[in-house]
């Protein structure tokens, strides 16, 4: 092999322009494809993280009550009531927001009552079957008990706590590094303790966009009056969609002082929060798949052109005792050397590149195992793009170096 | 001569239709690329009221926690007020306009058959129309005398008003809001600022509100924002007046300033406002009084998302990597025809002709490639919106916003296309024209 180089690169040496472009887009190529592959990776794996949540399964109610006869909860307890009837439905809870959603409630919760703020945390108002709503698994302590859950807080009663709340394991670690955080205490903003019952896991709040979407808290809690009530219902597989027409249709005229304002699945919600993620993935992967399909195309083309515009000199060769596989061979060392020269320019381009999106954009630093994987690619591309070109040069017959002049 | 070069260009079009389709297909995937990216790009960075761009400040002040800002790693106030401080501010005749605002829920009913439906309402005070140049279709806003204390009127968008009234003219007509008694006296226009700069809660291409009261409702009614509230402080906060009277921060204030002076008379008013407040205890962090111009506001909340630069960014690496291709195929080509070219330079044509000739060719290329590209990125948007729309089960707003196709982009793409593919063709072209015609005439 090593003695076929020499003379290879002397004639590419001779004839540069078409090498120079081909490397060019080899170059670009490797920046684009590593670069693309590394952000579709980070964004399939945010897109799939566990949430612990029975998302297939469950429908959202947003009812909001709007004169001075409508009393939350005895609105509450009669749809629950209604709700927890109809039949293919395994739970329901009435919620301050929607699980996935990236909108909701976040409150001060500390360790100590003359602790400063340790930040927002996400919180969600259920009654006793919340967690079997979204189907999330205890993993120590137990669930809220019925008497535990508290009146919607009003105008007039925005401090109300709770005597109870239930944390996700990301907030129990959180909060309390290293230690068990069941039964110990924590703080509101007003100074109000209350015990941790339970601990679940995993599970995802209603801000999935949020650094930190499984710091979560559950709070025993009829929704407040002063805003809209969401109504999560988990129904058995494949009764989502009947459970939805029967209950918007009985919803819509059971209380006058109400309106409903829509009867969704889960996956709405999750599906707008992570839209942006899903088209970016669905955007560079077309345009990864194009830049290949761009460049496999610009080394097929030169190598063609080599082929023919050198077809006297392979005749030639071929003529003084170069085998097929010798013409072969120098066709694809001759653009293994391109796209070396190419991938060599790529990396560096795919670092700086790599570098400019985690500065500008605080997107993560390249990954180096993307950049060695996206070389083989490239350099596979150019080898299988050059093989027919290859092919047809080792075809032309010895003859033809004795046809003209 | 054009003519003929013309012939000339699809004969050798016909000579290679299969290299002439590849650079053709090349420039138009380059070309669709870039026109789709920077459409959304274009979308998102827009400035609505760009014409009043010097005129139209966003009031903020910092008066969060001291151990904490609001928005961590920025040096940005949180961007809603508290209601005491718009109160404060907004009894200052300096600006030529002032409005304080927020976006509430109400139900409307009791018009006509129709079932009561909830809908977005803006709670706000009467500059806000004259101020942010919305159209109206029928009546007017109310003045400034019907803030407070409060009149029962309403205005309606244009969508409310059609779905509602049919789309007539319902300006006293009376309807139910939240069960009191309101009267319309003005329907919108179409109005659908991109992105929505007064108000970017809850995503910054929502769709603007429903209807609009006046100011005064909101105490009056106990109104609260349905978007945004934050509070830090842990004060007493037992009812709505509390509420009224804390550091919660959930009002949203603008002012018009016509001149640098009036500027700098609010700026100056605010800061002693400022400074006396904090003589009683309060703005514990330090002096950020800012008058933020709509240019800035939407840099400063982030409406362009990074994801859309990457994307930009993506998609001229992709279009240089087509041009560079078509550069290749093109020099392929015409080294291909060296030979017509050397006995047409033997017999006479100069540089330059043979020069303007393969130009020609490459134009006729970029043009195709143009024209099909932007056919793809009509398409590629076509089919964008679609799966955006589904996403928000056909409701406007939020990303289905962003892949409308305006004259202005058209344009830009066009010119983009045939400059980048004449650029790239000058090179092979210029190089075919020097070749010394005696070598191509030897030999093959």
């Amino acid at each position: 092999m090593s003695v076929d180089i020499r003379p290879t690169l002397s004639a590419l040496l001779r004839n540069r322009t078409g090498a120079v472009l081909v490397a060019t887009q080899v170059a670009i190529a490797l920046a684009v494809l590593v670069n693309a592959a590394y952000i579709i990776v980070q964004r399939i794996e945010r897109i799939h993280r566990p949430t612990g949540i029975d998302e297939q399964n469950i429908l959202v109610i947003e009812s909001s009550g709007f004169t001075n006869r409508f009393h939350q909860t005895a609105a509450v307890e009669e749809d629950l009531a209604y709700l927890r009837g109809v039949s293919g439905v395994i739970a329901a809870t009435a919620s301050n927001s929607v699980p996935l959603s990236n909108g909701g409630d976040n409150e001060t919760l500390v360790t100590r009552p003359d602790q400063p703020r340790l930040g927002y945390i996400n919180m969600l108002e259920v009654d006793e079957q919340g967690l079997d709503t979204l189907g999330v698994k205890l993993v120590a302590g137990r669930n809220f008990r019925h008497e535990e859950v508290q009146p919607p807080r009003t105008k007039n009663n925005i401090q109300s706590f709770v005597p109870a709340v239930i944390v996700s394991r990301a907030l129990g670690e959180h909060l309390f590094p290293q230690q068990n955080p069941l039964g110990k205490q924590v703080w509101d903003a007003f100074k109000h303790a209350a015990t941790i019952v339970g601990v679940v896991d995993p599970v995802m709040g209603t801000f999935p966009g949020s650094e930190h979407p499984d710091r979560v808290f559950f709070v025993p809690r009829l929704p407040d009056e002063f805003i809209v009530c969401r109504y999560w219902v988990r129904t058995r597989p494949g009764q989502l969609d009947t459970v939805t027409r029967l209950v918007e249709s009985h919803l819509a005229k059971s209380n006058p002082d109400r309106v409903i304002n829509y009867v969704r699945p889960l996956t709405y919600f999750k599906n707008l929060s992570y839209l942006a993620d899903s088209s970016m993935e669905i955007f560079l992967l077309t345009v990864t798949a194009l830049v290949i399909a761009v460049t496999s195309l610009g080394v097929f083309a030169l190598a063609t052109f080599n082929v023919s515009t050198r077809t006297k000199q392979i005749g030639t060769r071929r003529a003084v005792g170069a085998r097929r596989g010798d013409i072969v061979r120098y066709f694809l060392i001759e653009n293994g050397l391109i796209t070396s020269a190419g991938v060599l320019t790529g990396c560096a381009l795919a670092l700086a590149a790599g570098y400019w999106l985690s500065v500008q954009y605080a997107l993560p630093r390249l990954d180096l195992y993307y950049l060695v994987g996206g070389v083989l690619v490239l350099w596979g591309i150019g080898q299988l793009a050059a093989w027919q070109p290859a092919r047809r040069a080792a075809a032309v017959p010895p003859s033809v170096a004795t046809r003209t002049v | 001569m054009f003519g003929y070069n013309l012939r000339l260009a699809l004969k050798s079009f016909g000579r290679n239709p299969g290299i002439t389709a590849l650079m053709v297909l090349a420039i138009a995937l380059g070309i669709a690329v870039c026109v789709m990216t920077l459409t959304v790009y274009h979308a998102m960075s827009g400035n609505p009221i760009w014409w009043k761009n010097d005129r139209l400040y966003a009031v903020t002040m910092d008066n969060w926690d001291p151990d904490h800002p609001l928005m961590p790693n920025t040096d940005l106030p949180p961007h809603e007020m508290t209601y005491k401080d718009t109160q404060f501010l907004f009894a200052s005749n300096i600006p030529l306009r002032r409005v304080v605002m927020y976006s509430t829920l109400g139900v409307i009913g009791d018009v006509g058959a129709e079932p009561p439906v909830q809908i977005e309402t803006r709670v706000t005070t009467a500059d806000f129309f004259a101020m942010f140049e919305v159209p109206f279709l029928y009546g007017d806003g109310w003045s400034e005398s019907a803030d407070k204390p409060p009149q029962p009127v309403i205005v309606l968008s244009r969508a409310e008003n059609d779905k509602l009234f049919g789309g007539a003219n319902s300006v006293g007509r009376m309807l139910h809001w939240n069960d009191h008694e309101f009267r319309v006296i003005g329907v919108l226009n179409d109005w659908f600022p991109r992105p929505r700069f007064y108000d970017l809660n809850g995503g910054s291409f929502q769709v603007p509100d429903a209807a609009y009261i006046p100011y005064g409702w909101g105490s009056e009614l106990e109104l609260l924002n349905q978007a945004e509230n934050d509070c830090w402080k842990p004060e007493k906060l037992d009812n709505y007046r509390d509420y009224e009277a804390s550091d919660c921060v959930w009002q949203q204030m603008w002012v018009e300033l016509p001149d640098a002076a009036s500027r700098e008379r609010f700026q100056s008013f605010m800061d002693s406002y400022w400074a006396e407040q904090r003589k009683e205890g309060r703005f514990p962090r330090p002096k950020n009084n800012r008058l933020t111009d709509v240019a800035q506001w939407l840099r400063d909340n982030q409406v362009v998302e990074n994801d859309n630069r990457v994307l930009v960014g993506l998609a001229f690496a992709f279009l240089s990597l087509c041009l560079i291709n078509t550069v290749g195929l093109l020099l392929a080509k015409f080294l291909n025809g060296a030979a017509v070219t050397g006995i047409r330079r033997a017999l006479g044509a100069s540089r330059r002709q043979i020069f303007a000739q393969l130009l020609i060719e490459v134009g006729v290329v970029s043009v195709l490639g143009a024209l099909l590209g932007l056919a793809l990125a009509t398409l590629g948007l076509i089919g964008v919106h679609h799966v955006y729309a589904a996403a928000h089960l056909g409701h406007r707003g939020g990303y289905t916003e962003l892949t409308h196709f305006d004259v202005v982009g058209v344009v830009w793409a066009v010119i983009l296309a045939v400059a980048a593919t004449l650029a790239a063709g000058f090179y092979p072209a210029w190089r075919i024209g020097r070749l010394s015609p005696a070598v191509y005439l030897k030999s093959q």
